[in-house]
């Protein structure tokens, strides 16, 4: 009985503390995330079954990145000016955290993955703060959600990176690369190829199209953690939920089961942000020290810079207007669910010795995720009030300068 | 008219008018509409999110085809047909025609009108046979000229 003890506890907590975020009007995301930390590892209560619940949060970052790669555009995004706002962004803000994990003192692979986190804004709470702020008129709001399409391939390839990095030594770097990119070649074809005869399976209106999906997601997860084993390298079952995903995005009959994909999704992934926190320690002294709370100042403050920086570039050349550049940085603040993902593949898989500082760095990236999605949520929600400002600003500073 | 596409949220149809007001219609993926005005000027839209059954409603009354409600009644006129007016009217069955049938009552014959439909107990019968029953608590659904539908109403139902 006590997986269910376990299993009441998750969904109980998460149920009320999300029903607390939306009743604040705040994202949920930290707040599941909290709901962990309060209960998990750190916290009150000592579950019987820890893995249990990572399983469970698990399949919640498959169906994501499933998810992700099934709505994911790929004519949309070769248009030059998508291209050259996705390519601003990864420029500036990666840079930034990256340059910033360096001087905090982290290895060059920690600082890539602080600077991956640090990167990728949320795509969950941008677009839905875009809809429920009521944005979708401007011009800019076109921009803000091609740019979160360009994160979207981003994180894939920062996923394949990564994954491959951990391979151990440098020498299985490529052999990684190589059959993760094998496998996705496979995958692609694969759906290709059978598509006429899968896409009539996705029409009935019994259990088959759902089991099939899921036998799909689970055989070529599987595929790849036995090509890893055989390989002496690790391939991310995450990526491969990805392509997978865009792969079937082309079978037609499969739009069908959308809403069914979703909501496994927001389950799943709700007990993924829960097991996110639960496994992480909090330690007091650690927190308290000067030098994490610095770093983690400077962290939050250089970064939600970087998304006004690289805002204004993109919309000095895309819409002519510094202030509606601005917005787009208030509205691409927010961070969330990928920056959890990211590490979490990391954390998983991870070679010790190329993670010397990996406490600090977890410490920093989940306090980060949590004040960065709240804090964000207010930017996107008040990016005019916040970017009118800042022009205003601007102007009595250099009062002849131009708009 | 701009379409753009929005990637996880919907298609965008955007029109902007000479004096600068935009009005955009968003289809979200989600299956819901959602309607922004935006006046040219203003701080903020307003924004209104309508469900695919209300959206085509709106629609209808947009594309020209004049729906004029008086009561229960509907004209429908055509863009292409200026001079077809037909009226569709509603009324509720009376004591007068209860137990009989639309032949029995010769309905078209004596006004006119032609019974396109009734509803009965929250179900349609869309073009009824002629020798149907009327039943208490039936809507008649008819169809005619205006003159033709008050016709029916006095000589058949024996209202006013």
């Amino acid at each position: 009985m006590n997986f269910l003890l376990d299993l009441a506890i998750v969904t109980v907590s998460c149920l009320a503390l999300g029903l607390a975020s939306k009743y604040l009007k705040q994202a949920s995301i930290p707040a599941y995330i909290i709901a962990g930390l309060l209960l998990g590892k750190s916290g009150l209560i000592s579950f019987e079954s820890y893995d249990f619940i990572q399983w469970l949060g698990k399949i919640g970052v498959i169906l994501l990145m499933f998810y992700i790669g099934l709505e994911f555009n790929y004519k949309g995004i070769k248009e030059p000016r998508r291209l050259f706002a996705g390519c601003t962004d990864f420029a500036v803000n990666f840079s930034v955290g990256f340059l910033l994990g360096h001087v905090i003192g982290l290895s060059l692979v920690e600082a890539f993955i602080l600077a991956s986190a640090v990167y990728i804004s949320s795509s969950a709470i941008v677009i839905s703060s875009l809809i429920e702020n009521k944005r979708l008129i401007y011009p800019e709001a076109e921009t803000v959600v091609w740019l979160m399409v360009f994160e979207d391939i981003i994180l894939a390839i920062l996923l394949v990176i990564l994954t491959s990095i951990m391979a151990g030594s440098l020498a299985m770097i490529p052999v990684s690369l190589a059959a993760t990119l094998l496998l996705i070649v496979f995958i692609l074809a694969f759906i290709r190829r059978l598509s006429n005869f899968i896409a009539p399976l996705f029409e009935r209106d019994d259990e088959i199209p759902v089991l099939l999906i899921f036998a799909l997601i689970f055989g070529f997860s599987a595929l790849a953690y036995l090509m890893g084993i055989l390989l002496h390298c690790h391939i991310s079952e995450v990526i491969v939920a990805f392509f997978l995903g865009s792969a079937l995005a082309g079978v037609k009959s499969f739009r069908k089961l959308l809403g069914t994909i979703i909501s496994f999704k927001n389950l799943f992934l709700t007990i993924f942000f829960f097991s996110f926190g639960m496994m992480f320690k909090f330690q007091l002294a650690a927190l308290n020290s000067a030098d994490f709370v610095l770093a983690l100042l400077a962290l939050i403050v250089l970064s939600i810079l970087g998304k006004f920086v690289s805002g204004a570039i993109i919309g000095k050349r895309l819409h002519g207007s510094l202030e509606t550049g601005l917005r787009v940085g208030a509205y691409t603040t927010p961070r969330g669910e990928f920056s959890v993902v990211l590490i979490m593949v990391v954390m998983e898989i991870g070679v010790l010795e190329l993670l010397p500082s990996i406490e600090l760095l977890l410490a920093l990236v989940v306090t980060y995720v949590i004040i960065l999605s709240i804090v964000g949520s207010f930017f996107a929600k008040h990016g005019n009030m916040i970017s009118k400002r800042m022009m205003m600003g601007f102007n009595k500073l250099m009062p002849r300068a131009h708009r | 008219m701009q379409i753009s596409e929005l990637p996880e949220i919907g298609t965008k149809y955007e029109i902007e008018t000479p004096k600068g007001d935009k009005v955009a219609v968003i289809f979200l993926t989600t299956g819901e509409i959602e309607l922004y005005v935006l006046e040219s000027g203003a701080d903020k839209p307003s924004v209104t999110r309508l469900t695919s059954e209300e959206a085509r409603r709106l629609g209808s009354v947009l594309t020209g085809a004049l729906l004029t409600i008086e009561h229960e009644d509907v004209e429908v006129s055509f863009a292409d047909i200026s001079d077809l007016r037909i009226h569709i009217h509603l009324c509720p069955v009376t004591k007068n025609v209860v137990g009989k049938s639309i032949e029995d009552l010769a309905i078209r014959k004596k006004t006119g009108v032609t019974v396109v439909a009734i509803s009965r107990k929250g179900q349609s019968i869309v073009s009824p046979p002629p020798e149907m029953a009327f039943e208490e608590g039936d809507l008649i659904v008819a169809v005619g000229k205006r003159e033709q539908i008050k016709a029916c109403q006095s000589v058949i139902l024996g209202q006013g």
